[in-house]
């Protein structure tokens, strides 16, 4: 069983998640001066994200379109950002699946640091576990 | 046909000629590095003594890029990706495969770290490629008794006598002896893959980034080898190396996934190499069947020799469409793709051996004399057929694609 109970839990941490990281000045400047745009496709449950430098929407495509596109689950994107789980070993075992220009993707990776920093005080505060 | 559909059909319109711009500069600078600067040490560096290795020649590859080519541009690589790496290696490899394995196996060396997302890693390993003076890598995979066993999932239990690691406080201390490691004598570092203390097999197989000037390491004697003798392949000995646990790559036991994700993503730029050398092959085919006259004809308008030719041409051609197809997948997925690379890399390392030996075979006489080149072609040929993948492992990694189920994305 997942340790999200819905779709809409899901949608609701990680996209906290990166509404916060884009409240910071540094991330916002690096997010623009990147050109991020990056869609999150997480299943079971499923949920959707579009994370631009102008902020973070929920749905599908429909969002609008992303350079890149990182797809797991809701219980490997948790594991991920509570530092529980490696980068390169969520890649490598394939739990982690990224499609768009691997060059780009390289230089988000480090950029997203402080997602690990910040994700277990979210995860908590809306009751997600350890 | 409807304008929507024409326009739309036309902006989805495929070009098989055209580059990326940065990717095509690369190619040009490798062609001519390959034509001015290796062509003329080529039977120099076949010919010389098993040991022998061209810095110069190196250093000249390192300033115009190769032994930074996949490195991203923030780390002062070039940032052209795998098929910027495949292409270049095809013109270094139609001289001297020799001199473009020296590049591809110091990329291997670098691609945990390109892969680890680690930026200490990163910040540590990846500038290194960047100074004034070249700099190598190596990926330290095989054993006397292990070989495919570290590569093929499914074996990984049977691994025999494979490098140990263990956690030793702030350090994992590394036993063991690897063999057939390009770069060995003349690397930097090393992407060495251990089994971790107490696992069967290679069933802890763990992903370790190693310098190789840390005490209890030990560069063993060079191999004196039927062909790619511009590069040298040699033992690589750990007596009780601490390695500081910030080097470890990824986790303990996830070694095997790391290592078949970097040989996935490689083996698009060693079909480069075969196709290399294949197209070389060709290309002299050519110019003596155009030249040598049988029976009052010219041997390309003999039609025995002419299929030969066309045969040989449409081969070099499928290998070169399908390592461009492996490496440009292999630029936007992660985990790199399986079945891609793995095809390309079949494909062309047969191709390179069965167009160098009908090269050969054509040349008559002269296509076995060291002064015509061919010869090497074939040996090369051979050579390449081995690392990064066996035929038999591709066949492995390639049939597990073909039974796997449709992964959902």
């Amino acid at each position: 069983m997942s340790v999200f109970p819905s779709g809409e839990m899901a949608v609701k941490v990680f996209g906290r998640l990166f509404t916060v990281l884009l409240e910071d000045d540094d991330f916002a400047a690096k997010a623009r001066q990147e050109g991020m745009s990056v869609r999150l496709l997480h299943t079971k449950p499923d949920c959707e994200l579009l994370v631009t430098p102008e902020g973070v929407r929920a749905g599908g495509e429909q969002a609008g379109p992303a350079a890149i596109t990182l797809r797991m689950s809701c219980d490997t994107a948790h594991a991920l950002w509570m530092g529980q789980l490696m980068v390169p070993v969520a890649i490598a075992t394939g739990r982690l699946r990224i499609r768009g220009k691997v060059a780009r993707v390289l230089e988000l990776v480090p950029m997203l640091r402080p997602a690990f920093d910040r994700y277990p005080e979210i995860a908590a505060a809306a009751g997600i576990g350890a | 046909m409807n304008t929507a559909l024409s326009e739309s059909v036309s902006e989805a319109a495929l070009n098989f000629d055209v580059l990326p711009n940065g990717v095509e500069q690369f190619r040009e600078a490798a062609r001519e590095f390959a034509r001015n600067v290796v062509k003329p040490r080529v039977q120099d560096l076949d010919q010389k003594p098993a040991a022998h290795f061209d810095w110069d020649l190196v250093g000249r590859g390192h300033r115009i890029g190769l032994t930074r080519a996949a490195i991203p541009k923030e780390y002062g690589g070039l940032g052209v990706g795998m098929l910027g790496v495949a292409t270049a290696l095809e013109e270094v490899a139609a001289v001297c495969p020799g001199t473009a394995l020296v590049f591809g196996a110091t990329l291997l060396g670098q691609a945990p770290v390109l892969l680890s997302g680690d930026p200490r890693l990163q910040a540590r390993f990846l500038p290194l490629f960047s100074g004034d003076e070249p700099v190598l890598a190596c990926n330290a995979v095989t054993e006397e008794d292990a070989g495919c066993d570290l590569i093929v999932p499914a074996q990984a239990e049977h691994a025999r006598n494979v490098t140990t690691a263990r956690r030793d406080g702030d350090d994992y201390v590394l036993t063991g002896r690897k063999r057939f490691i390009t770069n060995a004598k003349v690397a930097a570092f090393a992407s060495v893959f251990a089994n971790m203390e107490g696992s069967p097999g290679a069933t802890g197989l763990t992903s370790f980034i190693v310098p190789l000037d840390l005490p209890g390491v030990v560069r063993g004697p060079v191999a004196d080898k039927m062909g790619y003798r511009a590069c040298l392949g040699s033992e690589l000995e750990f007596h009780d190396v601490r390695v500081p646990a910030e080097y470890l790559v990824g986790a303990e036991g996830e070694g095997m996934a790391i290592n078949m994700a970097q040989s996935n993503m490689a083996r698009a730029a060693v079909a480069g190499i075969s196709t290399g050398v294949a197209r070389s092959a060709l290309e002299q085919a050519i110019i003596w069947c155009g030249e040598r006259v049988q029976g009052g004809r010219h041997l390309k308008d003999q039609q025995f020799t002419a299929a030969k030719l066309a045969g040989m041409a449409a081969r070099v051609d499928a290998a070169r469409m399908l390592y461009l197809r492996a490496a440009d997948k292999v630029d936007n997925e992660l985990p790199p793709p399986v079945y891609e690379p793995a095809a390309a890399k079949l494909f062309a390392d047969r191709t390179a051996i069965d167009v160098a030996e009908t090269a050969l075979s054509l040349l008559g006489a002269r296509g076995y004399l060291r002064s015509y080149g061919v010869e090497k072609m074939m040996r090369d040929a051979l050579g390449t057929r081995i690392y990064e993948g066996t035929p038999e492992v591709l066949a492995l990694a390639i049939t597990d694609s073909l039974y796997a189920e449709r992964d959902e994305w």
